[in-house]
């Protein structure tokens, strides 16, 4: 279609006077004398009710002013009435970025511009727009006439150059930034913005390969100051020398950059591979030279700990034994809380495990025999040494021996907030969940104004189950004027949080409370990816592109964070469940559920006061605050609608989506995916899932499941897709699970091959009972998994006896008793009665009384 | 641990670091400003398995007066309690006011802490060499004060 004639439309023409108050409109907006402005435009309407751009201008007026629907109806009535307007698209556009709506808003503008070709405010939007939907073809398009239009400023050639470099084409980013240098005039001194633009300068030239040239525009610009970041000039240095081979001045580069920060790992291993030492795989010909590095320059540099800590990862053998204790023994006698989360990686080697066990344990006896200690001897030595093997042991799945060590430790000293977390760690994972909590509430205690103690002794009464009381907790330090504690933590996007209280909904069977939960960390994750928006313009303003290119990629693979994919795949788990169940969406009736309509009760509440809550908050003056749409009221506040929505397996695919194209090595993803496809009937999805997932691990327990899934399903199809597909699914099926072997026989071969595996055991128990085989039978299977040759951990054991409670087994007690007695530390597996008892005890601290008076040792 | 300048994909693990170690908390936005504004001020201490044990959170302070000289300021620093007495609060300081002092010529550094918070006080003070410089009132958005305090730096 042609673009509009040049002459205007009869329809949009105004007399003088109306004329003159169209452009006051216009005026009075970009002020934000709204009210003025309001009334200016009803003048006109009064007379030309019909005039589209001012029916626009009213609506954005109104929409400005809080009265959304009106606005928005109004704006697109305007539009309707003037099609050919650039201030009515505009104005659309303007609307529609303030929604997110980046899609349609991008549509609108590119309208606008149809009609309006070199306005700069709407061809700047369109750039922002396309970057954020990363249509970069569209972006050197509008980059270019910018800068066509508006030569003289220095950001419109950076510009073209970032979009280049979005396009991938590092050589036209570079012969702007040449044409951009060469016409630049009056460069202050200390100009950090030009500075920024030359280590970009080299950047690019370092991404192309010119590594000569990149140090020699480096070294001209570090020597004029044109570049004023020291940091960033020696590391650039560094890194183009060894990458040129000079191998020499390199070094010195290194070497330089270590006396400036010993503690950065990153150039220990630069100076180490300019000798062509890698430290992640070393030689036995370099592993001498490695460590004579690594000990000239912890002699040199003694503040430094990072070569110390390298040499004991680079050591073997009497070299090891030798650094390691004097490293042990300092950090134990300064009493380094973290010594042991920096040893346990070198455990990898069991030799240096085994050094290590034997140095702490014989540096225990020596001081043990001397207690109390001597006088040259700190009396917190004996401590910490108590400490470090209780973690030691712990990590090696001796329970009982660490909990043993830190009894002589309390006795000794029983204010150590550290000593306490410590016991909580190792309960926790002996399956003491009540026990655990309480020793955090202990250490807790110890020190009330930590917030660290304060947010893991919540974490574990949620690990507890205990919902309400962690929220008591963390509300000691949320802002007091929150409406929870809870909704403090959600505004301030914090992700532990909320994966945390979203599981222990879920292991407490609120499915919709969890839900919530984790529709929250999917909220925050949207956020972030609308944070960037702002930025596209900002960077370029403050010329701060090179870590703006960082900002770019690290959005592009935000959906790849561990707590999305958590949340991700929890909610899909629920909602496939729900879907096959329907029965569990419905409000529950048994007496059982006391608990859960407590907290649902508590749901709505807060959220009546949130409700209560934003209309207190003045309305922001912001230009893009106020085009974003309020906070909604919150119409579900116990998430019992999106457990029961029609599109849960839509919601579901939508929540995985993001984590499918991002991470590929994570069988659950795929599992979760195949789920949720088979039963969107996107059989080619379902298809590629269960194909990645053979590829991670073909004999995988979950994967034995979807196997006969998939098998069953395909067969009861009343007719086969059609092709190509219904072609791919049945070859698929075929090549996995031959079409002779019956599903009995293939399951039971699975078991034979993985009698030893508790997941397997459990898996195979599944498909028996969806094959229909007696209860009788499938408990006989599960039973197997309580043999002394099968790996059982606790987990897997709460899952069995969640699913004997599903097939409504009569025998789930006898293994819930037998668990009790083959996991000795755990409490996990008592009767309901007695942990009822234990969960009372969880909240209440264990200290004497004189303990707060007590000097904290530390 | 390994000190390094902090990059974008850090700010997440510094904010959870934040949430769990201090009651002044930030959404994303306000980390990614500092970074994207001041790209050079803000460092992170991590672990073994890369994850943030602590962080420094810096900017150049944009509001002086006519007569005050650029400065630094210090909008957050923390260090998980585990990995504390390791001197990583100071690690991390000493390496973002040296690039406040040479990428911006700042010649001072300044920062807040609440008053009621002794431990905080005593790592300014005592580890990091700062001085009271005087207390704004109500600095806090529930009303505690806040001492304001600031530390040469060297030219």
């Amino acid at each position: 279609m042609p673009p509009a004639s040049p002459a205007i439309p009869p329809k949009r023409l105004l007399p003088s006077k109306e004329a003159s108050l169209f452009r006051e409109v216009l005026n009075l907006y970009e002020s934000k004398q709204l009210k003025k402005g309001l009334k200016a435009a009803d003048q006109i309407l009064k007379k030309f009710p019909e005039h589209g751009e001012t029916v626009c201008m009213k609506g954005l007026i109104l929409t400005h002013m809080g009265k959304r629907e009106e606005g928005l109806e109004l704006v697109k009535k305007g539009v309707r009435l003037d099609l050919t307007s650039h201030i009515c698209w505009h104005v659309f556009g303007l609307i529609q970025k303030g929604e997110k709506n980046y899609d349609e808003a991008l549509k609108s503008y590119t309208q606008a511009l149809r009609f309006d070709k070199e306005n700069l405010n709407i061809l700047r939007d369109a750039a922002h727009l396309q970057t954020q939907l990363r249509i970069y073809d569209g972006l050197l398009d509008t980059r270019h006439t910018i800068l066509k239009l508006r030569p003289s400023l220095r950001q419109n050639w950076l510009a073209l150059a970032v979009a280049y470099h979005l396009n991938g084409n590092l050589t036209e980013a570079k012969k702007v930034l040449d044409q951009y240098e060469y016409i630049l005039k009056n460069v202050t001194d200390y100009d950090v913005e030009h500075s920024e633009v030359m280590l970009y300068h080299v950047r690019i030239l370092e991404d192309l390969g010119e590594h000569a040239a990149a140090l020699s525009l480096l070294d001209t610009n570090a020597k004029s100051r044109a570049i004023v970041d020291r940091t960033a000039i020696m590391e650039f240095r560094a890194r183009l020398l060894s990458k040129l081979g000079s191998t020499d001045e390199a070094e010195h580069a290194w070497r330089a950059l270590i006396e400036r920060n010993g503690d950065n790992y990153d150039y220990f291993r630069g100076f180490l591979r300019n000798k062509e030492i890698n430290l992640d795989c070393l030689t036995n010909d370099n592993r001498l030279e490695a460590l004579n590095v690594l000990r000239d320059f912890s002699a040199q540099i003694p503040r430094a700990a990072a070569p110390r800590r390298l040499a004991l990862t680079v050591a073997t053998g009497d070299d090891f034994t030798e650094l390691v204790k004097t490293y042990l023994v300092s950090a134990i006698t300064k009493g380094i809380p973290s010594l042991f989360a920096d040893i346990k990686a070198l455990y990898r080697d069991p030799e240096k495990q085994q050094v290590v066990e034997d140095i702490v344990e014989e540096l225990r006896e020596s001081l043990a025999s001397s207690q109390p200690a001597n006088a040259d001897e700190p009396p917190t030595t004996y401590l910490w040494t108590l400490y470090f093997l209780a973690q030691h042991h712990s990590f090696l799945s001796r329970p009982a021996r660490a909990l043993s060590l830190l009894d002589l430790a309390f006795q000794h000293t029983p204010t150590l907030p550290e000593l306490h977390t410590c016991k909580a760690r190792i309960l926790k994972h002996a399956g003491d969940l009540y026990g655990a909590a309480r020793c955090l509430e202990t250490a807790r205690l110890l020190d009330g104004q930590d917030r660290f103690l304060n947010t893991k002794c919540a974490k574990y009464r949620l690990r507890a189950g205990l919902i309400d009381e962690a929220s008591e907790i963390l509300g000691l330090f949320t802002k007091k004027d929150a409406v929870t504690p809870g909704a403090d933590l959600e505004d301030m996007q914090s992700l532990l949080y909320l994966i945390e209280e979203g599981d222990a909904h879920n292991r407490n069977h609120h499915f919709g409370l969890a839900l919530k939960k984790y529709t929250a960390v999917q909220k925050i994750f949207d956020e972030i990816d609308d944070d960037q928006y702002d930025f596209h313009g900002y960077s370029l303003r403050k010329f701060t592109v090179n870590i703006y290119f960082s900002l770019i990629a690290w959005e592009n693979k935000l959906r790849s964070h561990p707590a999305y994919v958590s949340a991700a795949l929890a909610s899909s788990r629920i909602w496939v469940a729900v879907h096959d169940d329907p029965s569990l969406a419905a409000p529950s009736t048994s007496s059982s559920s006391l608990d859960e309509k407590k907290a649902k009760k508590k749901a709505r509440k807060a959220a009546i006061k949130m409700q209560e809550g934003t209309k207190k908050i003045p309305p922001t003056s912001n230009e893009d605050k106020a085009l974003e749409p309020p906070p909604v009221k919150d119409e579900d506040p116990d998430g019992s609608k999106l457990l029961a929505s029609p599109d849960a397996l839509e919601l579901a695919a939508k929540f995985l989506s993001p984590v499918v194209a991002l991470v590929k090595d994570n069988l659950d993803v795929w599992i979760a995916t195949y789920d949720v496809a088979i039963r969107r009937k996107k059989y080619l999805q379902a298809v590629q899932a269960l194909d990645h997932a053979r590829r991670l691990s073909p004999e995988h327990p979950e994967l034995h499941i979807r196997t006969i899934d998939l098998r069953q399903r395909v067969s009861s199809l009343p007719q086969v897709p059609p092709a190509p597909i219904g072609q791919v699914l049945t070859e698929f099926v075929s090549s996995i699970l031959s079409d002779e072997t019956s599903l009995e026989t293939f399951n039971s071969q699975y078991l034979q091959k993985h009698t030893s595996s508790a997941a397997a055991v459990l898996a195979a128990a599944k498909v028996l009972r969806k094959l229909d085989a007696s209860r009788e039978e499938v408990e006989v299977v599960l039973f197997t998994a309580l043999r002394t040759d099968v790996q059982l951990d606790i987990r897997t054991a709460l899952v069995i006896i969640s699913f004997l409670g599903d097939i409504q087994s009569p025998r789930q007690d006898e293994f819930r008793a037998a668990c009790d007695s083959k996991f000795e530390s755990s409490t996990i597996f008592k009767p309901s009665n007695e942990l009822e008892v234990l969960r009372k005890e969880a909240t209440k601290g264990n200290i004497a009384e004189e303990a707060d008076k007590v000097e904290v040792v530390g | 641990m390994n000190v390094r300048p902090a990059r974008v994909d850090d700010l997440s693990g510094m904010q959870a670091c934040n949430l769990q170690n201090l009651p002044e908390n930030y959404t994303m936005k306000y980390y990614l400003y500092h970074i994207l504004t001041w790209p050079s001020l803000s460092y992170v201490a991590e672990d073994h398995k890369g994850r943030i044990v602590g962080y420094i959170l810096g900017k150049m302070e944009e509001e002086i007066g006519p007569d005050d000289p650029p400065h630094g300021h210090v909008t957050s620093i923390s260090v998980l309690r585990s990995y504390r007495r390791l001197g990583l609060a100071k690690k991390l300081m000493i390496q973002s006011q040296e690039a406040m002092a040479t990428i911006y010529r700042a010649s001072y550094v300044s920062l807040h802490v609440r008053k009621s918070n002794r431990a905080a006080l005593g790592l300014y003070r005592d580890t990091l060499g700062f001085t009271n410089n005087g207390i704004e009132k109500k600095y806090y958005a529930d009303g505690e004060d806040a001492y304001a305090m600031k530390l040469p730096l060297q030219p």
